[in-house]
């Protein structure tokens, strides 16, 4: 039952995973800036959700706070940071180095602000009850895995039906298509980083009222969305989301073996045996120099 | 105020040789990694165990130490050079935070977050001696070392890779090995400060060799510059004495010291990318367009 | 004339069913020029990566005299060699003109080169060589970003000559330059080509194909279409009608 229970707990982890990879993925598919402040737009929404939360404010009006200062974060750290790093035609490097030091900025910022360590909110839906004999299940997990799998579907028919969607598509697959149809790469980009950093948001309540937040979790879910994004195939939407999924329940599985401070190790090790085994990812092709 | 002089100096040219020999795999190589701490404390541990359970020979403790980063760095190097550098990081940063579990958790070497204490000072054949001139005199080395392949045909073969791999590799060049080397050269001037770190502190813990480590070390390449001798020397004592003079600003309160000092050069990694991307030294129109 | 020294034989290549390459055949025999022509996207650049190894052939052979080449990696081809340069260039941007240069003559990638003081003179003298039939002794300090647009392209040129392979891949190595450039740029060809190199160069510019070139392979959807003299090739009615129909529609 164990077995059971850990499976359950890795889906809901592995749900909140997925949001923040495709949210990564699609902002580097569109837009091929690796985006190292996402866990600053994460980390920013679930600390607006606790406080919300802490001043009692209904739960919606929280969730709204939340998925707009991460939409907005998100949005003001492309304009600000990597647009005019884009200009001089900065290199993955520089853009690398100044999403770090944002990174950096916000984690401190947080930890002065809202203090250093765990924080959490704690609602009714967290509680868990006994479903099945030994196994403790919180409706939160629904939450969480009902959330993700709406998100996805609005997601894929945005990017199917509408029109701006299957620009952003079309970004993905030949940056050239974008000059062919007359559009505007830049109201694009600001569409892909308004997009995948309100991906986050939700994924960082549900965190917030599970797990738990503390200031360096930014680190901890960029590296979890770009584990995501290598392991699922760069530039596949779908491969992130779905190896997202796939690394939170191997995270919490594992934890039948190993002790909890290794779960993140896991993700490592499946990171590391795809980079060596195969570097496409599992919907990537392989792409020639 | 003389021994905390001499504290900081030993540390700066501790932390010299860090930023030196990560700017040969960034600045030179175009390989970026943010773990380079984990081969400072790699270093650290191996020395220290030598220091403690061998003989406190400083010399035998940078040289093994060297040996185990380079040979370790290596081994992790080879399968991971072969992916794009977006990858690397990713990679990179995968092994910083493992690593940070691992050196908490693998308690007959390390000791844990309690870490390794009651170092013994170093000696040299048998006579004790200060860490301030071991430290510069393997800055010193580590320098020429540097100065003398980046000049010639190494340092070549490694620009080139940075700034056109597939030119590089159609010239004949084999760019896994390079990569490699310069990895495993870095990693070892790591492993070197490590041992040298372990001597001086007498005592060494986790929290030196973490995530806020290898950022810290990354920022004082960066802001002192890229691709230069002496720019992450520039930024090594810079950002040192950052805290020393925060320190000296009644407003900010002592507990946030350390915050505010990691803010600081958060902020000017972002600013000086978007302003002046080559570091305070380089020279401005470097790293624009760098591959 | 004499036997080729590289040899293809139904080179093919496709990516993600559609056929890049299917099955080329082609034969650079020594102290020769073969021009690569064709529309766009016909599969020229394509067959250079086949045959340096930047890309796996799907089927088929390319012999070096007479050793598989096939499957190696572009820095054993190019040890082998092999010299190209890209379209784009791929210079060494950040370095000096003559670094770029002198880099082309290093291919060790060990902390330093083999062969001692030497050898190192004799890359030295190659860089300098290199650097003096190019036009740009006088530019070999300056760095190779500040360069001018022909400056560039024969930089490229000059890492070629100093790499002293017996092989040479150019990707439109003329291309956008002006008379005087493209003069001197024939010269250079000329040269290398009397002392034996095969060349095959990709370009567009019919003018500069008539000149240099000795044979002329003409590609069109992955498959050479005809291969021969370059008068009766550019006289066919029928490649012509593709070679500037296609272009045509592009523009």
């Amino acid at each position: 039952m164990l077995f059971v229970q850990l499976l359950l707990q890795g889906l809901q982890v592995g749900a909140i995973y997925a949001l923040t990879a495709a949210g990564f993925a699609l902002i580097f598919g569109a837009t091929r800036i690796f985006h190292f402040a996402h866990g600053s737009s994460f980390a920013l929404a679930g600390y607006v959700f606790i406080f919300a939360m802490q001043a009692g404010w209904p739960w919606w009006m929280g969730g709204l706070a939340a998925t707009l200062t991460a939409t907005l974060f998100g949005i003001g750290v492309f304009w600000f940071v990597y647009r005019p790093i884009q200009r001089h035609e900065g290199s993955f490097f520089t853009v690398f180095v100044a999403a770090f030091g944002v990174g950096i900025v916000v984690q401190n910022l947080i930890g002065m602000t809202a203090g250093r360590g765990f924080a959490s909110v704690d609602t009714p839906l967290s509680r868990a009850v006994e479903v099945l004999p030994d196994v403790f299940l919180a409706q939160v997990f629904w939450v969480a895995v009902g959330v993700a799998a709406i998100l996805f579907a609005a997601l894929t028919l945005f990017l199917t039906r509408h029109n701006a969607g299957v620009a952003l598509r079309a970004l993905h697959q030949n940056p050239d298509l974008l000059r062919a149809y007359g559009l505007s790469s830049t109201r694009l980009s600001l569409l892909a980083f308004a997009l995948g950093s309100a991906l986050a948001a939700p994924a960082a309540m549900v965190t917030a009222m599970t797990s738990g937040m503390n200031e360096a979790i930014g680190h901890q879910v960029m590296l979890i969305s770009m584990a995501a994004t290598i392991v699922g195939g760069v530039g596949s939407l779908r491969g992130a989301a779905l190896a997202g999924l796939m690394l939170g329940v191997a995270e919490s599985v594992a934890l039948n073996f190993v002790d909890t401070q290794w779960a993140e190790a896991v993700s490592f090790l499946v990171l590391f045996a795809f980079i060596i085994f195969r570097p496409s990812g599992i919907f990537g092709i392989a792409q020639a120099r | 105020m003389i021994a905390y002089l001499t504290n900081l100096a030993a540390l700066a040219a501790i932390f010299g040789i860090l930023a030196s020999t990560l700017n040969v795999a960034v600045g030179y190589a175009g390989i970026f990694s943010v773990a380079h701490a984990v081969f400072f404390g790699v270093g650290a541990y191996a020395g220290a165990q030598i220091a403690l359970v061998l003989v406190p020979d400083a010399l035998l403790a940078m040289l093994v130490a060297g040996l185990i980063s380079g040979a370790l760095s290596l081994c992790l190097a080879l399968p991971a050079l072969r992916v794009r550098g977006e990858y690397f990081v990713a990679a990179s940063l995968g092994l910083q935070m493992m690593a940070t579990t691992l050196f908490s958790e693998w308690k007959s070497v390390t000791g844990g977050i309690g870490g390794l204490t009651g170092i013994p000072r170093p000696h040299v054949f048998g006579v004790e001696v200060g860490t301030l001139p071991l430290a510069l005199a393997a800055l010193g080395l580590i320098l020429l070392a540097t100065a003398a392949l980046m000049r010639g045909a190494f340092g070549r073969t490694l620009r080139s890779i940075r700034d056109a791999e597939s030119a590089a590799e159609a010239l004949g060049k084999n760019v896994a090995a390079a990569k490699a080397l310069a990895v495993a050269f870095a990693c070892a001037g790591a492993g070197v400060a490590g041992a040298l770190f372990a001597l001086h502190m007498q005592f060494v813990n986790v929290e030196s060799f973490n995530l806020d480590q290898s950022v810290l070390i990354m920022a004082m390449v960066i802001i002192g510059g890229t691709g230069t001798l002496l720019g992450p020397l520039v930024g090594a004592v810079i950002l040192l004495s950052l805290p020393a003079g925060l320190a000296f600003l009644p407003f900010i309160p002592a507990t946030e010291v350390g915050a505010v000092q990691q803010m600081v050069y958060g902020l000017a990694m972002t600013l000086l990318m978007i302003f002046r991307p080559a570091g305070l030294v380089g020279d401005l129109s470097r790293g624009k367009s760098m591959a | 004339m004499s036997a080729p020294v590289l040899v293809c034989e139904g080179l093919s290549r496709s990516f993600g069913g559609v056929k890049a390459v299917a099955g080329v055949s082609l034969a650079l025999p020594a102290g020769q020029v073969t021009a690569l022509v064709g529309p766009n996207g016909a599969g020229k650049t394509t067959v250079f990566n086949l045959i340096t190894g930047n890309l796996r052939a799907d089927a088929g052979s390319a012999m070096l005299r007479g050793r598989s080449i096939m499957g190696l990696k572009p820095h054993q081809v190019a040890r082998m060699g092999v010299a190209r340069s890209f379209q784009d260039l791929r210079l060494f941007t950040h370095m000096s003109v003559r670094d770029n240069v002198q880099s082309a003559t290093e291919t060790s990638a060990w902390f330093w080169q083999p062969g001692g003081a030497a050898a190192r003179r004799a890359r030295e003298a190659a860089t300098e060589e290199a650097l003096a039939r190019t036009g740009l002794t006088d530019l070999a300090e300056a760095r190779a970003i500040d360069l001018a647009y022909a400056e560039r392209k024969f930089l490229s040129m000059a890492r070629i000559l100093a790499a002293r392979a017996g092989i040479w891949l150019l990707d439109e190595p003329a291309s956008g330059l002006d008379l005087a450039s493209r003069l001197r740029f024939g010269a250079l060809l000329k040269e290398a080509r009397a002392q034996g190199v095969a060349i095959c160069l990709i370009e567009h510019n019919l003018d500069v194909v008539t000149e240099l070139a000795d044979r002329i392979a003409f590609l069109d959807q992955g498959q050479v279409l005809a291969e021969g003299e370059p008068q009766a090739i550019l006289k066919d009615p029928k490649l012509a009608a593709i070679y500037f129909g296609d272009r045509g529609e592009a523009a």
